[in-house]
């Protein structure tokens, strides 16, 4: 237990030194790398929550955060704007307006209810069968998203979400998270998930209802994810479904396993790397883009470096960076292991 | 001609056969006998290809198959017959035959003289040669699973339990059967538990326990040694 | 009576080109348990070669043999950059890289092809139309009719009647035993994603003749069709694949027909949900496929 402490400590101490750090350097661009970088810690961690503990694959983690972002963004919206930004919304509706905090939370309550309905019976379902239908989840969400013009506008941007959600804010998110990730996999429906990720029989003879273990995981998941979604979206202030389809989804899943999907030090190491790699790459296809002037657009080209890069973790690395143990565990077996030697 | 020299086989940390050694001589049937646990069948696997060895050699006529593919040792002239008789059950019987001589599907006559020769044996698998395999019962799946080994027309025969779980009367047949193919000059290793049949038709025959060999001679010094039971029993 | 006929054509062309996705899907789910996240890509492969190869002059059948043949080559590269290295580590493992893999090709078509729909050639038969007992039908249609069919029986000559085939069928309940038949693993896997690319290639061609354009992103629907006619027909079962199809393209019609503009929008939605329910009821999928057994 006392290691869960020094990782919770560390990791939260690294989320501090990127929000202070980017704050010192001043410069707005960085300010936004850096908060988007604590929302995607937000939604890397969530993901981990669930695949993690449960060692199955999830697709539908980003249909999760859109219906989060959509949510506070019904909430939010201030009622002269709504007929503007969604003409088709329900008359009752219109009237709604709260706090961006409370909207937070009702976003990340719609995400679980939603999540808690529809996956039950999913859960019980493992290899090909599961993977099959979190993408199909994932394709339902975007679908309904795409086309429930009352309350998404559509294909549509939908706009005019007040900007609530800045550096600060994020970072306490982040860390509140990291926290909650740490203390569900050491609660007991964490330890009895990842025991029965090793081995389902013997975890199913200690009486643990594996299915049911895995629904709390994946409820708790789209919670946080909600909740990334609505500070996304504050943060953004518009955007239309396409933001919640299978390029975040390949890009969450990237960063979460180069970090290493079993531990919560692995999905922020991995978020980091994978944003300082993604907005590096960003920023040199922005130079030649500038360079070779009419020789068309260079796109793509950060995606290509990711998969790759993705393709030779699991070949050489299948566990990520950090495959097994947290951060606070590395640096305590290190420090027994100088002292015990002469 | 099969030579097995302290041959080691692993599972992660577990140890399940521990650096052990045996023979078998051209024409021979030896038995390896052992209980539940004992490493007989991770010997079997580790042998056919199936397992890759910790450690030791495994040699087949004086070649080195320790580290070879499946396909290669069948090729080299191992046949096995897993305890799990795995037929496959989707496809016809015939199919399942043709299957077993894979290697040698350039030499369609050679292939169809044995397959003659298989159903005098088993005359059952000529009667359903169309039926798919899954439909067969337990001794005539086994009686497959031999028949399909024999197809790549093998040096040696390994067999992993071909009695279990079948009715006494068909076990019965099938150690009639062991002991034709050892008339015919096949040379062949026969894992079993139940060690009365097996010494009946063995020449030779080694006891494992907890991954090791505890014992070796010939059938009869076996059998009359008194506390072979003590080695089942893990006493 | 034109509308019976009509609905008719649309049904079998549309389960037509359904049952080929899905089966080249199932042919490397079914002998390796891979989810091929990357199949819809060698659709898309297959479309790219036709407009690079627009402008060679070549006559369009040389077009088309070479873009199946690329669709097989990248069927095979499938194998060698995402299955085979990570084949024996897990089967998330594997998933991934196949996930990964199909991002790389699409972001490799984006950056060196466009982002743009590109123009595919096509036959002037592909656009011409014939009235068939009154009902006015694309030839096309019957093209991909008549290619399904010949292509399906094909596949089943393959399978049933070739050593190769009835290997492949063996591997795909144990392949290690076929292994110790002497059946060489290699042989097998490279077989698979071959003819996984095969089907593909052909179906791009049949469905790209459809829209006339392609995109980066035109393998998604065809692997979520290929995913959900699978689901239907069972996940490992050739001819389930090829039943689901039809069976998915009959709904899809159907559908089509009935449902009103506003409902119609969430189409996807209602096929996915029924992909959810079928797969909660019978994790196997409707057909249960052969007797199940290890990964290699």
């Amino acid at each position: 237990m006392k290691h869960s402490y020094l990782t919770a400590l560390l990791l939260i101490a690294v989320i501090a030194l990127i929000a202070v750090g980017s704050q010192l350097l001043g410069i707005r661009l960085y300010d936004r790398i850096a908060t988007n970088l604590l929302i995607s810690v937000v939604l890397v961690v969530g993901l981990q929550t669930f695949m993690g503990n449960s060692g199955l694959l999830s697709f539908s983690h980003i249909g999760f955060m859109g219906l989060g972002a959509y949510t506070s963004a019904v909430l939010t919206i201030p009622a002269q704007m709504k007929g503007m930004a969604l003409p088709d919304l329900y008359a009752f509706m219109t009237v709604v307006e709260v706090s961006p905090l409370v909207a937070m939370v009702a976003a990340g309550l719609v995400a679980a209810v939603v999540a808690a309905v529809v996956s039950y019976p999913l859960m019980r379902l493992s290899d090909a069968a599961a993977v099959i239908t979190s993408f199909a989840l994932l394709v339902v969400l975007y679908t309904v998203m795409n086309n429930w013009s009352a309350f998404t506008n559509g294909p549509r941007t939908l706009f005019g979400l007040p900007k609530t959600t800045d550096m600060p804010i994020a970072a306490i998110v982040a860390a509140v998270v990291v926290v909650v990730a740490l203390l569900f996999k050491e609660s007991r429906t964490g330890k009895l998930l990842r025991a029965s990720r090793e081995d389902e029989v013997a975890a199913a003879a200690l009486g643990a209802n594996i299915p049911r273990l895995r629904w709390r995981a994946f409820i708790l998941a789209a919670f946080i994810a909600g909740v990334g979604g609505a500070l996304w979206g504050h943060f953004i202030t518009s955007f239309a479904p396409k933001a919640f389809y299978l390029k975040e989804t390949f890009l969450i899943i990237t960063m979460l396993v180069i970090g290493g999907a079993n531990t919560v030090t692995g999905a922020v190491a991995g978020t980091i790397l994978v944003t300082f790699a993604y907005e590096g790459l960003r920023g040199t296809e922005g130079a030649l883009n500038a360079t070779s002037f009419g020789a068309g657009q260079v796109v793509g080209l950060t995606e290509i470096v990711l998969a790759l890069a993705m393709i030779a973790v699991m070949i050489l690395k299948p566990g990520g960076i950090f495959p097994n143990r947290e951060i606070g565990h590395i640096l305590i077996r290190a420090r027994r292991k100088k002292e015990t030697a002469p | 001609m099969l030579d097995v020299r302290d041959l080691s086989v692993s599972y992660g940390t577990i140890r399940a056969v521990r650096g052990i050694s045996f023979t078998v001589g051209k024409g021979e049937l030896v038995s390896l006998l052992g209980a539940n646990g004992a490493g007989k069948s991770s010997t079997i696997k580790c042998i056919a290809g199936a397992l890759k060895a910790s450690g030791g050699t495994i040699t087949l006529d004086g070649r080195d198959i320790t580290a070879a593919s499946p396909e290669q040792v069948v090729r080299a002239g191992l046949a096995t017959v897993p305890e799990t008789r795995d037929v496959f059950p989707d496809l016809t019987v015939s199919e399942n035959l043709m299957l077993g001589a894979y290697i040698h599907r350039r030499d369609p006559a050679g292939n169809r003289e044995n397959l003659d020769r298989l159903h005098t044996l088993f005359p059952r698998l000529a009667e359903r040669a169309h039926q798919p395999a899954g439909t067969l019962s337990g001794g005539e799946q086994q009686m497959l699973v031999i028949a399909r080994a024999l197809m790549s027309r093998p040096g040696v025969l390994l067999l992993d339990e071909p009695s279990l779980g079948l009715a006494p009367a068909i076990v019965e047949r099938i150690f009639e059967m062991i002991e034709t193919l050892k008339k015919s000059g096949l040379t062949i290793l026969l894992v079993e538990q139940n060690v009365n049949q097996a010494l009946a038709v063995a020449d030779r025959a080694y006891v494992m326990r907890l991954g090791a060999i505890v014992a070796a001679g010939t059938a009869d010094e076996i059998r009359s040694t008194s506390d072979l039971s003590a080695h089942y029993l893990g006493g | 009576m034109a509308f019976t006929i009509q609905f008719v054509i649309d049904v079998l062309s549309l389960g037509g080109a359904y049952a080929l996705m899905a089966l080249g899907l199932v042919i490397i789910y079914g002998i390796l348990r891979l989810v091929n996240f990357a199949y819809g890509e060698l659709i898309m492969v297959a479309g790219y070669t036709m407009f690079l190869a627009s402008g060679s002059g070549l006559p369009w059948i040389v077009m088309a043999v070479l873009a199946v043949a690329m669709a097989i080559l990248f069927g095979i590269l499938t194998d060698y950059i995402a299955f085979r290295p990570v084949r024996a580590k897990s089967v998330t493992a594997v998933l991934i890289t196949s996930f990964a893999f199909s991002n790389l090709l699409q972001n490799a078509a984006l950056l060196f092809i466009s982002p743009r729909p590109r123009n595919v050639p096509l036959p002037a038969v592909f656009s011409q139309t014939v009235s068939i007992g009154g009902a006015i039908t694309p030839v096309r249609n019957l093209i991909t009719i008549a290619a399904s069919i010949v292509l399906l029986a094909a596949v089943a000559f393959l399978m049933r009647r070739t050593t190769l085939g009835i290997a492949m069928r063996a591997a795909a309940t144990n392949f290690t035993m076929a292994r110790m038949l002497g059946v060489p693993a290699n042989l097998i896997i490279s077989s698979a994603f071959a003819l996984s690319g095969f089907l593909a290639g052909v179906v791009g061609i049949l469905w790209i003749g459809r829209i006339g354009t392609v995109v980066p992103g035109i393998g998604l629907e065809p692997l979520l069709v290929a995913f959900i006619a699978t689901v239907i027909g069972g996940m490992r079962s050739l001819p389930g694949a090829v039943v689901g199809g039809f069976l998915l393209a009959l709904i899809d019609t159907t559908l089509n027909y009935t449902l009103s503009q506003d409902l119609l929008k969430f189409r996807d939605a209602f096929t996915f949900s029924l992909v959810i329910l079928i797969l909660l009821w019978r994790p196997e999928g409707l057909i249960k496929g052969p007797a199940s057994g290890q990964r290699t």
